[in-house]
């Protein structure tokens, strides 16, 4: 039953290869997630190694009604009880994002509800105020958030969650990016993360040292496209290892990549005496991650750590959510939501 | 054209210099492996034409389009990269083709070879091959369908 004083906001989201709709209520600033469908792709890439954009659109027109009848219906409630509609308007592949807004631009206009686009990265930075997590009060900020997945590696310091500002982001490749291309050198699945993650819990991450790149270097940007050709160069030289070795490989690329991205956000941290440290994105799945990272800031005193629950980590309708929660809507309504492919922090 | 540069900044400078030849239109096709150089080879190009905005892989969105200001013929400048398509067809649904052929735009393309190609383009096309020798930062770079240097 929706209480009198309770939000409902559908999410939906199909700025990728995942097509997802969910229902958030929010009451009195506590969250609970009624429904959350994602209809993913995934079976079809892992047969093509690799996402394939051509038919993530074709799927995204498919599966978008069902996907959201379905969140309506497991959240126990109409269109009609829904006071807000919030759609991911980039960044994306345009051709996915276009099937998401005009679907949420004719619901919002047909049904009269109040429509906000909203901003993918913007989705990974807040989506950890979700349960078991608590929302973050005034006293939590400044805050650091780092947004690290398949297109993005970001540093982003917020003062609050309407006014923030992009510390670095990746110069060439996003982290994400580096796992998958790594572990296709390496012969590996796809996903190219989960595949490195799992092989390289058995190995050495100090077995093979490959350049960690941009950490000695001022400032807060990332560059991984040097650590590709230091793998593929050792896969040249030394053929692609079994057994142990390959874990050990394993284990050391993905040492690499968090010794980096770890590196940056304490840095990060200390300098603008954050009290509060946000993990996002696909990659903070990352179990590594979560522990290096958690680990890293109970050495600064003053700083709480928050990782998204494992359920939203990966893209899925939440991020459109939380996001719609706290994106103002806008006067010009379902009309003024446009695709932006580009949409940048 | 065959040029063999030893450092990443070489293969910069080399971008650079070719972009002074771009008149617009045309489809730049780049190949080679993970690693030898093609992003590179493409921020160089977009420093020739200074432009000035930081370049990122466009692996995950398949191509991003940048402004070109200043330059009398071209205003977009549009880097795709193809890695992520497994087999090339209908990539006319990402809406990329839209921009082949308009005179006003340069399209760069990585990864080029699963592109399915057109018999008889109507639009100039430069063949861009990149491959790395025994030394990790020596590459070797052939390039086919220049225009002739305008005297």
């Amino acid at each position: 039953m929706k209480k009198n004083d309770a939000m409902f906001i559908l999410g939906i989201e199909s700025s990728c290869d995942e097509t997802a709709a969910g229902v958030l209520e929010v009451s009195r600033g506590k969250f609970t997630v009624r429904s959350n469908i994602v209809h993913s792709q995934l079976a079809i890439h892992r047969r093509t190694g690799g996402v394939v954009p051509e038919v993530a659109a074709r799927a995204h027109v498919e599966w978008i009604i069902p996907v959201i009848t379905k969140a309506l219906q497991q959240a126990g409630t109409t269109l009609n009880k829904i006071d807000r509609i919030a759609i991911t308007r980039g960044p994306g592949l345009v051709t996915s994002l276009l099937v998401g807004v005009e679907t949420a631009r004719t619901l919002a206009l047909a049904k009269n509800i109040p429509l906000v686009g909203t901003n993918h990265l913007f989705g990974h930075m807040v989506v950890n105020q979700l349960p078991p997590n608590r929302p973050l009060t005034a006293r939590g900020f400044p805050a650091l958030c780092l947004v690290v997945s398949g297109g993005h590696t970001e540093l982003i310091l917020l003062r609050s969650w309407q006014r923030w500002q992009k510390l670095g982001a990746t110069l060439d490749d996003a982290a994400g990016e580096c796992f998958d291309k790594t572990a296709k050198l390496a012969s590996l699945s796809y996903p190219g993360g989960p595949a490195i993650a799992k092989l390289a819990i058995d190995g050495n991450p100090a077995a093979i040292t490959f350049p960690r790149p941009m950490l000695n270097k001022p400032g807060y940007n990332f560059s991984f496209s040097g650590l590709k050709t230091a793998v593929r160069y050792h896969l040249r030289d030394h053929g692609i290892p079994n057994g142990k070795a390959m874990n050990d490989l394993c284990a050391s690329i993905q040492q690499t990549i968090i010794d980096v991205l770890v590196g940056k956000t304490i840095r990060a941290a200390k300098r603008y005496n954050v009290k509060t440290i946000l993990l996002g994105g696909g990659v903070s799945a990352n179990r590594a991650l979560r522990e290096q990272l958690a680990a890293a800031v109970t050495a600064l005193p003053q700083t709480n750590f928050i990782a998204p629950n494992l359920n939203y980590c990966t893209d899925n309708s939440m991020l459109a959510a939380v996001a719609g929660y706290y994106t103002p809507v806008r006067a010009n309504g379902w009309r003024g939501v446009r695709v932006d492919p580009n949409l940048s922090l | 054209m065959i040029v063999r540069t030893t450092t990443k900044r070489q293969t910069l400078a080399l971008g650079k210099k070719l972009a002074q030849r771009l008149r617009g239109g045309e489809a730049l096709y780049l190949s080679g492996d993970l690693g030898d150089g093609k992003t590179t080879f493409v921020k160089g190009l977009a420093a020739g034409l200074n432009i000035r905005t930081s370049m990122t892989s466009p692996t995950f969105v398949i191509f991003k389009p940048y402004p070109v200001r200043h330059h009398k013929a071209i205003t977009t400048f549009v880097h795709a990269d193809l890695y992520r398509l497994a087999k090339a067809t209908a990539i006319a649904d990402t809406g990329l083709t839209e921009y082949f052929g308009q005179p006003n735009v340069v399209t760069v393309i990585e990864w080029a070879d699963r592109l399915p190609l057109p018999i008889r383009p109507t639009w100039p096309i430069w063949r861009i091959n990149l491959r790395t020798g025994k030394n990790p930062n020596h590459r070797t770079i052939t390039i086919t369908g220049l225009p002739r240097k305008r005297k």
